[in-house]
């Protein structure tokens, strides 16, 4: 029977979207490096390590895609399977949420309902318990760090924390 | 006689009271994290990167050893009572530690475990001791040229070491070395990949990176699963090990000491090739091979002896040439850094106090650990049923708060989140981050070593081949890079292959 979770050359398989992403990333080191200029080999420019590690990037990443279509490789559906991906999704969900809201909202104003859903996502902690934790570990630290510590933590538009 | 003025003078150092708490602190939180499986020492060590700012350079440096040390220490009482590592070096413990825990044995596990880790990390500190102060004399006629093989020596072994294709892994190598010259250049000081922000012209910063891809994506990764534990609930008596388990564990933790210690030093070795080695050489020398993985002490006494002998010897090639041999050296090299001190063979001579007050520091640690991990083993029992759905959210605010305060700005909090969700994703399809993360902190070392030896060899490339140091470097490397295409060598690869995240 054929494994359905092991393919060749389709889109699905994971090894060859790897690669590629190597490839373009070895690409545009390249074409960084070029930018920058090489220099000689008496002189080496700024951009001239970056050139060579570029096309050491390439040469990886192609061999990784040569192995992608020669041998396969796993699905990128398989790479989630009999895992509860949503729970990763949604911790990085809240960790976009809460990098857009830092600078407006300030710290205390962000982490306690950052802390919160975290508490209540990832495997619900109960209300009674969520709710002071969120609270009262991102105050602590607020206090911690600025009244003892005398780091200034963002305070936001509203001016709290 | 000049190395016991020095020691002592080490001991005045380490055994100053806030020298003292640090250490203390250190092999604590090592222990813990060494205790607690998903969180291993290098998101530790990551977390608590920033806090070394706020004392001394020794008090730092001395607190971030203890934590590594402490470890591997730790690592073995979750590995005995609750069949999962505590970190990446305690894999092999699990196999015949636990068996004994459910033998009734956990309490001997335990103690050899504890003892061994204390003889070998004693030895480690003695020949560390003998040696650096030597190596650090022959390393000052190092060149660039020897420098840049060495640390592409290091890379290649990191990355031959670490657990997948060893394609994705030079892959990594070199998107670290990428990212490691992100800033200005530090020969023309022309901005490179800033991409007009100029938050990048002094590069990305080691914490946040290192945060990311170990301590948030760590917790991305153990979000996936519910972590079931099968702990061992039963009293924990007869710490002390038998007349009988000392003479079956005396010739394992001598040559686990010696082995680890000798991996140890290798650059891209460390505390987890030496536990699986030594746990392989034991059961080949072992007249009853059939006991191992059914509670054989000397599986325990030889890969814990390894591993501690192996975390005091990787201090040598970072303390005498200042490269770091994985990635938790990396993060103490960037402790060095972050005070403004460059280890390497002029440390010794030139900041006495600071070398001989880590090393004294590192006995006085240890004799914590034996403390800590033996009568206070109930402690950490206890700590093991945790709950993990509360411990989690709160790395990540302390993570974003470290971030933060290693620097005062929002901008590494967004590359840390950045670098948690890539890691992840880089995790998932089976690219290892340590590689990245050495090539990071060498990539500009390297950069730098690169073009000075051509800059003074006048562009000739035979300067790296006619230096013996830099030739038999750059061979081995090459050797290294070549093994993996042959069937027998590539099988032998996929046998020591590690996790360093773990």
């Amino acid at each position: 029977m054929r494994d359905q979770t092991n393919v060749k050359l389709r889109l699905s398989n994971s090894e060859l979207w790897g690669g590629l992403i190597g490839l373009a990333l070895g690409g545009f080191v390249i074409w960084s490096g070029l930018k920058l200029k090489l220099g000689t080999i008496n002189d080496p420019g700024s951009g001239y390590v970056l050139f060579y590690t570029g096309i050491l990037m390439c040469v990886f990443a192609g061999s990784i895609i040569i192995s992608a279509i020669t041998e396969g490789g796993p699905t990128l559906a398989s790479r989630w399977e009999n895992v509860r991906w949503s729970k990763p999704l949604l911790v990085i969900a809240c960790l976009a949420a809460f990098s857009f809201a830092l600078e407006p909202l300030g710290f205390l104003l962000s982490s306690i309902p950052l802390l919160l859903l975290l508490l209540r996502l990832i495997d619900p902690v109960r209300w009674t318990l969520a709710i002071p934790i969120a609270v009262l570990v991102p105050s602590g630290m607020w206090w911690v760090l600025k009244r003892l510590l005398l780091i200034q933590l963002p305070s936001g538009l509203f001016g709290i924390g | 006689m000049d190395t016991l003025v020095n020691v002592a003078h080490g001991f005045g150092v380490a055994l100053l009271p806030i020298n003292l708490l640090y250490c203390f602190i250190g092999v604590f939180i090592g222990t813990l994290v060494g205790v607690l499986p998903g969180i291993g020492p290098i998101s530790a060590m990551s977390l608590l990167l920033p806090v070394t700012l706020s004392g001394t350079p020794e008090s730092g440096i001395i607190m971030m050893a203890g934590i590594y040390y402490g470890s591997m220490y730790g690592g073995s009482t979750t590995s005995i009572l609750v069949n999962i590592p505590g970190e990446a070096a305690s894999v092999v413990t699990c196999i015949d530690g636990h068996q004994m825990a459910k033998q009734g044995r956990a309490g001997p596990a335990l103690g050899i475990s504890a003892f061994g880790s204390f003889i070998a990390g004693t030895f480690a500190l003695v020949a560390l001791m003998l040696v650096a102060p030597k190596l650090a004399s022959i390393a000052i006629a190092f060149g660039p040229a020897e420098y840049f093989s060495l640390m592409v020596l290091g890379l290649v072994v990191l990355t031959f070491l670490t657990q997948g294709s060893m394609p994705k892994a030079l892959l990594m190598a070199c998107i670290g070395v990428v990212l490691g010259l992100i800033g200005l250049d530090s020969i023309t000081a022309q901005p490179r990949l800033t991409f007009g922000r100029m938050e990048l012209i002094d590069g990305i910063g080691l914490v946040p990176v290192v945060m990311g891809l170990f301590g948030v994506a760590e917790v991305l990764l153990n979000t996936e699963q519910a972590i079931k534990r099968d702990i061992i609930n039963a009293k924990i008596t007869h710490l002390l090990p038998t007349k009988a388990d000392w003479q079956a564990s005396t010739g394992p933790v001598a040559r686990g000491t010696l082995l680890g210690f000798l991996l140890g030093i290798l650059p891209g070795g460390g505390a987890v090739v030496a536990s699986f080695a030594s746990y392989a050489l034991e059961k080949r020398l072992s007249k009853t091979p059939e006991r191992f993985g059914h509670g054989a002490i000397e599986g325990v006494a030889g890969p814990e002896s390894a591993n501690n002998a192996a975390a005091g010897g990787a201090f040598i090639p970072l303390m005498t040439l200042g490269i770091p041999p994985n990635v938790v050296m990396a993060l103490l090299l960037g402790a060095f850094v972050i005070h403004g001190l460059q280890p390497g063979p002029l440390l010794i001579t030139q900041n006495p106090g600071l070398f001989w007050g880590i090393v004294a520091s590192m006995y006085i640690g240890n004799v914590m650990l034996l403390i800590l991990n033996l009568p206070m083993i109930g402690m950490w029992v206890q700590l093991l049923k945790l709950p993990y759905n509360i411990l989690f959210p709160l790395i990540i605010l302390f993570t974003i708060l470290g971030v933060y305060c290693s620097s005062n700005n929002v901008f590494d909090v967004y590359v840390m989140i950045a670098f948690g969700i890539i890691g992840y994703f880089m995790r998932k399809l089976g690219y290892e981050p340590a590689p990245l993360v050495l090539a990071f902190v060498l990539g500009p070392m390297l950069e730098n070593n690169l073009r000075k030896s051509l800059i003074l060899s006048q562009g000739d490339l035979w300067t790296f081949v006619q230096r013996p140091i830099s030739a038999a470097c750059l061979s081995l490397a090459l050797v290294l890079l070549i093994a993996p295409l042959l069937p027998a060598l590539r099988k032998k690869r996929e046998l020591v292959a590690l996790d360093e995240g773990a």
